[in-house]
Parts: C-alpha cells; structure tokens; sequence
C-alpha cells in the first residue's frame, strides 16, 4: 500500500471547524480541542438555572453506552457521558472532534495518540485519567457480558497506557471507521464510563450511570420520566446552562405534542413526520431538523421466493415512483435517494447524484423490459410484511402496492404486530418488507454489514463476494477520495443486483417552543443540550 | 359462617390465579416474536444474541422458565425485566399499580358522583324533556370511545383553553390538589361510560323502588318529597349498584389501558402495553396477576358488603 499521509488525513477531518491554517500550525502538538479553555478548572464555571422538561416518544432500554441499540437512548446518555471523540456540525459538514480528549493525533497510520484533558472528574469524583479510558474500550472489546458493539473494536490490538493523560490505542490495520466506531450511530464504543460505578453497578449500569457529562443522572421511573441534574463541575466552560433536565417518557405522540402547545413541556426529542405540519402551524414552537445519515427500502428476498430471479428485482426496483412515495408516504418531507450513501456524510455523499447516471430511480419503461426479461411472466403473487412500525408505519406498503400491479406483480399487504415482524424480517420469512438504516455517518456502517454476504443484518440474503472484497479494501484506506471510489463500485453493484429498491433519505426533527434557547442541532439524531438555557 | 365461605372463595381464587397464570405465561410464549431480538435494536450479532438469551434463561424449556417463575413469585422476587433491569415487584406494584388504583377510584367517584343525582333526577322526572336528554346523554357516553373522547378533552380543555394539564401523574398522596388536577381529564374520560351505566341503572331501580308500599307509606306519613327519594329510596337502590360496579371493574381496569396511554399515566395499563410489545414475559405475568387478583379481591368484598347493606341479610343462621 502507498504511504498515506495520516496527518493529513486527520487534519482533513478536524478542517471544517478549525480551519486549514489553524490545522496545520497546530499538527506538531496534534490537534488542539476546539474547546481548550476547560482545562482551567474554576473558571468561567456556569450558573445554572431553570428546568427543561422534554417528551421522549420512543422506547429507551438502558443508559449504559456500550450497551444500548437504540438511539433515543443516546440522546439521554451524550448528556451524562463523554467519549474519546465527538460529533460536532457547522451547518454544512459533519466532523469529529476530540471530546474528553484534549488532543488527538496519528502516530503511523494504525496507531492513534489521544492526550486526555487534566482534571476531569467523573459524577462519582474518580478521576477521568487513561486507565479510565481504558477500562472502557475493554469493556467493549471483551467485557462479561459481551458487548454488542464489540465488533467495533475487532482491529484494536492493544491499548497502551503511556502516562495518566496519554492513552495509544495500536490497531492491526489502518481503521477509517474509527470516529464513527467511537461516537457514531448506537454503538458509542468510545464512550467513557466510570469504571469505579461499572464495577460496583455490574449489568445494572444502565439504571445508575456515572459519566463526565454536563447533567448527573438522579432517577428513572419507569414509563414516566427521567431526572438529569446539572453537573456543576462540568469541565468545558460555561456549561451546563440548566438547572435540571426532566426526559418524560410518553407512549403517545399527539399527547406529547399537546403538552408542548399547552406549555406543560418545552420540547420533543423526536417528532414524526406526521405532526410536522401541526408543529409547522403553531408560531410559539421551532423544528429542528435536516435530511440525516439514513436511508429507505423495499427489501427484497434473494434466497427463496420469486425474488430470487434478479431481473424481477431489477424491475421492482425501477418501478418505484420515488416522488410520489415522497409525497403520500412521507408526507412530503422526505429527500428521493438514489444509493444508500446519504448527505451528511461529508466527502463521500455526492450533491450531483440525480444526475450522475448512478443509483435506481423511477422508469416504468426500463422496469417494464426487466419484467419482459423475467423467468415467469404470468401474474406473480407476494406477500408483502407490514407492522405499525418505523416512521411512518404501514404507508410505504399502502403506497407501493399500485405501483407493483403497473409491472404485473399482484401484492398481497399483510399487517402483523411489530415484534412477529421482527422476528419474520430476522428468519427470512417475507417476500417484500420496507425497512430503514438510520443514523449512520459513514459509508462504511450504512452498507458493509447491512449487505456483507451472509452477514447477521442481510435479511435479503444477498451474496455478493465482489462487494465484500470493495468493502473490505475500503476499511483500511484512510484518504476519503480513494475510500470514496470503492464504495461508489460497491454501492453500484448493490443497485444494480438490486436487493433493495431504495426510496428516501429522511430528515428526523426535534421540536423545542420558543423559550428553549441555544440548542445545537447534530443531523445525527442527537439532543445534546449542554448550551441550552430556557428563558 | 361468614369464615367458611371466606376461606371457601380464598381457595377458589388461588385456583383462578393459577389458571391464570398458566394462560397468560402459555399464550405470550406462543406468540410470535422474542424479547432479545427487540432489546438488540437493529445492530447486533448472533454472538450477543445467543449470550443474552442463555443469560437471560431464555433458551430453556417453556415447563422449566414457567416453574421458575411461579416459585419465585409466591415467594414474593417477582424477577427483573430484561431491557430495563428493574426490579418487576418495586416496578409493577410501588410504582404502577399506585397509579391506576387512583385513576380507577377518581372514576368510581365521578361516575357515582355525576351517574346517581343524574338517575336520580331522570327518574323522578321520569317521561320529561330532562329525562329524554339523560337518556340521550347516556347512550352517547356508553358508545363514545374513551380514546377518542380522552384527545377531545385535551385539545379542547387543555390546549385551547388551557384550563388542565394535559399529562403526566401526581400522586395525590404526597400533593392531593396537584394529584387531583392531574386526575380531572382522565378521570371524566375514563368515567363516561360507567357515569352513563350508572345513571341508566339508577333511574331503573329508582323507578322500581318508587312504586314499593314503603315510599307510598313514607310519603302518606307526610315525609318531604326530597327525603322520600334520598333516604328511603336511593338507600334501596345501593344493592345492585355496587353489585354492578364490582362487576364492571374489570371493564374499569381494561379502560385504564387506553386512558393512561392517551394522559401518559405510568399505570398498569401502559406498563403491559410495552411489556407486551416488548414481550416482556414476566413483567406481563405481574400485571396479569395483580389484575386478576384486584378483580377476584373486589368481588369478594362486594359480596361481604352485602350484609352491610341490606340488613335482611345479616345473621341468618
């Protein structure tokens, strides 16, 4: 492999909020934390007041980080906790910043320096040094009970404890995914917890986490709420704002909406895409909310079934009208996506794709002489699965159906409860079903082990050892141009066979009425509110 | 006397339970779908899979998990929930059941409070306009859906007119007026159908009993009218009232699933909502079983209150 110039490619990453001269001046010492000031403990401390309440529509499993699989968790846990890594955004591009690190450098392409802040203290007043640090990534890597983000740390070979603020984490081969694998999607792998409370806690971590975070964790009733308190001892400066931090925990999101208008609370951590237009119409109340890491599809099943024939595939996957799907399916919020590669991630997403040739989209003729091509042309009967689950529940089924009678194929809805749909998509069990990845912030998470041959999350059974191979050479190549030319392959192997026909890149909004000020929005579904203040 | 049957009904309710039990635990295996594959959430691997479902006991035989469960709980460890490892005793019975026994006791007091004056008045004025608009207005509420009926409410008295909050539960016990405020909304929601039970079985019964030789011997004794019909007839008509209300718990207690999803109560109901979607096994046997227990509990103290309300029941030896 050609030398790669590690420095560069991490100051490429750090370059959309320092700058490229900042960078450079400061690549001697690695890169400087954007928020350097916090390492003056007792200055600039904040004063804290007022008591957000926000509604969390969603189920939350627990708050240990390194167990969870489910975002509305995260956005709880990022306010109690702080990884190695963050994911910070300026309007424009996505970039990972070093969080409890103060500096974090490259020594050779698969060793990774990070120089941890003085004095930082978890709620339970241990300190947050690198045998800390450590104990975390272990607890990932191979604690008891296993971890399932442990797959995430696989290429860490040894973690290195060089003095009490510097930790070396040695990889066996050059790992690109590594900022998302520390702070991406639902696996947190970076998180740092106190291991004193892991310790002590064991599996009931997740009711009584101790992090460095703004906010301490004070109690969980269930199905009722979840109390965060100001940690005032918080080491960046001037956070927290708030006094305290109420996550009410609902089931019903009308419900949820009408305490925001009747000022009960002051927020939502999601609001789906059908109260949008009711939130839109309300003047005290702003939306958050942009096109995030995701995307949808119709997933086809390649292993048994009239599926398996890939012109039949090919045809489903042209005949989709995207813009209409757009329209009555996700109430016209939604963004047509071409390939599974989404806008927030920065370098690799491209703003030209509409008209780049690459991907699928509707055309009735090119789906009509894929049908011409199939094995069988007589009518052909499906079984698609739907359940009242995901954003938009039973639509995209309601809406798809007509368009596969234009090709010939008959579908047959049937509507079933979520968790026997689970279980069904999980064995395989379907013809057709619609699905959403979310919350992915690079190619690699949003395709390789949805797609990977015989991997645990192809529900299609796709098998495809070329676009394992592209995938595999990807991981390994640090620069974001050449990582981004295989995936382009891969991904178009994948439209092509067409296991899925894609459908839309969807934006996930947050709601907060107008005297929640200050919050900082991340397209990665998250709710930090360490500079939130109420008025 | 009173003992024996006492003991007698005792038994018969442990073995209600036990069929219960059995039934509840039976089915929810039988249904499609399993717990570790919601608690993973989307991204997992088949490791984390098969280590979470030996840890959790899953992968044994249905007979062995069912025993497990059942010694444990006589002995009063009701278990710990798989997704949010809570303690399924504090969970169910300190925190939920609380919840719902408010809601359910604030919509016995409206449904009696507003059902009875309404019957009451319907039969007295019995064939008038005021009895017509009572029937209809019962009739309405019997058919109304309290789901939909609870989001009216919302919108109308608490968002438009912001005179209510619209969520959320505080427990009367540590602040009664809060508690009280909180309880308005999903109380009168949950309440229509039995206020308008109730106010259709009190104007028939009153009906009855007014024409009994007691009132016309009340009334020829030159008893004011209002004493007539407060005293000596709704005293008459307590019998098959509570008679009913005990019977109807059950549609009470079924009630309460919807109403405190809509209010976000954490009651019993939602507490079996998720944990049947999220096929939590021995959360939903919790709830089954404080339920059937309520239900069976209150129609034993329904049947020793009799006595108590009809004295011609009192010593028969």
């Amino acid at each position: 492999m050609t030398q790669v110039d590690h420095k560069k490619v991490l100051a490429e990453r750090l370059s959309a909020r320092l700058g490229r001269r900042a960078v450079l001046k400061g690549l001697g010492a690695g890169i400087v934390a954007a928020t350097s000031a916090g390492s003056f403990p007792g200055i600039a401390r904040a004063q804290q007041s007022g008591h957000l309440k926000i509604a969390s529509v969603k189920v939350i499993d627990t708050l240990d980080p390194h167990f969870t699989g489910f975002l509305s968790a995260i956005q709880i846990i990022n306010n109690i906790h702080n990884g190695l890594l963050k994911i910070a955004y300026d309007g424009e591009k996505v970039t990972f910043e070093p969080d409890l690190a103060e500096t974090w450098d490259l020594e050779d392409d698969k060793t990774h320096v990070f120089k941890l802040r003085e004095g930082v203290k978890f709620h339970d007043g241990t300190p947050c040094d690198a045998e800390a640090v450590k104990f975390s990534l272990l607890r990932v890597k191979e604690g008891e009970p296993k971890s399932p983000h442990a797959w995430k740390l696989e290429l860490l070979e040894e973690i290195e404890v060089v003095d009490p603020l510097t930790v070396k984490l040695h990889f066996s081969e050059p790992y690109a995914f590594l900022p998302v694998a520390l702070t991406g999607s639902t696996g947190r792998a970076g998180t740092i917890v106190s291991p004193a409370a892991a310790q002590k806690y064991g599996t009931d971590y997740g009711r009584n986490p101790v992090g460095t975070g703004p906010f301490k964790f004070v109690s969980w009733r269930e199905n009722d709420a979840i109390e965060l308190e100001a940690n005032t001892e918080y080491f960046e400066p001037d956070m927290p704002k708030l006094e305290r931090v109420t996550f009410v925990l609902m089931n019903e999101a009308s419900t949820a909406l009408a305490a925001l208008m009747s000022g009960q609370i002051h927020g939502m951590t999601d609001c789906p895409m059908q109260l949008v237009d009711q939130v839109d119409a309300f003047p005290k109340a702003t939306l958050y909310g942009e096109i995030e890491g995701n995307y949808t599809f119709v997933g086809m099943n390649c292993k048994k079934g009239p599926f398996t024939d890939i012109n039949l595939r090919r045809a489903v996957a042209w005949a989709l009208d995207r813009e209409k799907l757009v329209k009555q399916a996700y109430f016209g919020r939604a963004q047509q996506a071409y390939t599974p590669i989404s806008p927030p991630m920065s370098g690799f997403f491209d703003p030209e794709i509409a008209t780049s040739g690459r991907g699928q989209w509707f055309d009735l003729e090119k789906a009509k002489e894929f049908r011409a091509k199939a094995e069988n042309q007589d009518e052909i009967e499906v079984t698609y699965m739907m359940a009242e689950r995901g954003p938009v529940g039973t639509r995209i089924a309601q809406t798809v159906a007509p368009m596969l009678a234009e090709i010939g194929i008959k579908v047959k809805l049937e509507l079933i409860e979520p968790a026997a749909w689970l279980k069904r998509r999980n064995e395989g069990d379907f013809d057709l079903y619609d699905f959403e990845w979310v919350a992915d912030l690079d190619p690699d998470e949003t395709i390789y082990p949805e797609f990977k041959s015989d991997g645990a999350w192809n529900f299609c059974g796709w098998v495809n050892t070329q676009f394992d191979d592209l995938c595999k050479q990807a991981q390994v190549i640090l620069e974001t141009e050449e990582r981004a030319k295989l995936y382009y392959a891969a991904e178009d192997l994948l439209m092509d066979e067409a296991p899925i026909a894609i459908m839309a890149h969807m934006p996930i909004y947050k709601v907060f009425s107008d005297k929640v000020q200050g919050f900082n929005y991340i397209p990665a579904d998250l709710v930090n509110l360490h500079t939130v203040s109420l008025t | 006397m009173l003992l024996v049957q006492t003991l007698g009904k005792l038994g018969q309710t442990l073995v209600v339970l036990f069929i219960v039990s059995v039934a509840t635990f039976g089915l929810l295996k039988l249904a499609p779908g399993d717990p570790v594959q919601i608690m993973l959430g989307s991204e997992y691997s088949q490791e984390s899979y098969e280590s979470l479902t030996a840890e959790m006991g899953l992968d044994r035989p249905f007979l062995a998990q069912y025993a497990d469960w059942a010694l444990n709980f006589v002995q009063g460890d009701w278990g710990t929930s798989f997704v949010a490892r809570t303690d399924i005793f504090t969970y169910a019975f300190k925190e939920a059941l609380p919840v719902t026994l408010t809601l359910a006791s604030f919509s016995l007091v409206f449904a009696v409070l507003i059902g009875v004056p309404l019957g009451v008045l319907s039969a007295v004025k019995k064939d008038t306009a005021f009895d017509a608009g009572s029937a209809v207005f019962a009739l309405t509420g019997t058919a109304f859906p309290s789901f939909l009926l609870g989001i009216l409410l919302i919108w109308f008295f608490g968002v438009r007119l912001g005179w209510f909050p619209v969520m959320g539960y505080v427990s009367p016990w540590e602040d009664f007026w809060t508690g009280v405020y909180h309880m308005i909304l999903p109380g009168l929601t949950l309440s229509t159908y039995f206020i308008a039970m109730i106010t259709r079985l009190t104007r028939a019964t009153l009906i009855e009993v007014l024409d009994q030789p007691y009132i016309a011997a009340a009334r020829a004794r030159g008893e004011p009218g209002w004493r007539v019909i407060w005293v000596h007839g709704v005293r008459n008509i307590a019998m098959p009232l509570v008679t009913i209300l005990g019977l109807q718990l059950g549609t009470l207690l079924q009630g309460t699933v919807l109403t405190e999803t809509v209010f976000n109560l954490p009651g019993i109901g939602q507490m079996l909502t998720s944990a049947v979607l999220g096929r939590e096994y021995m959360v939903v046997q919790a709830g089954v079983m404080m339920t059937a227990f309520l239900f069976i509990g209150v129609n034993l103290l329904v049947d020793l209150s009799y006595p108590i309300l009809d004295p011609r029941l009192r010593d028969r030896k």
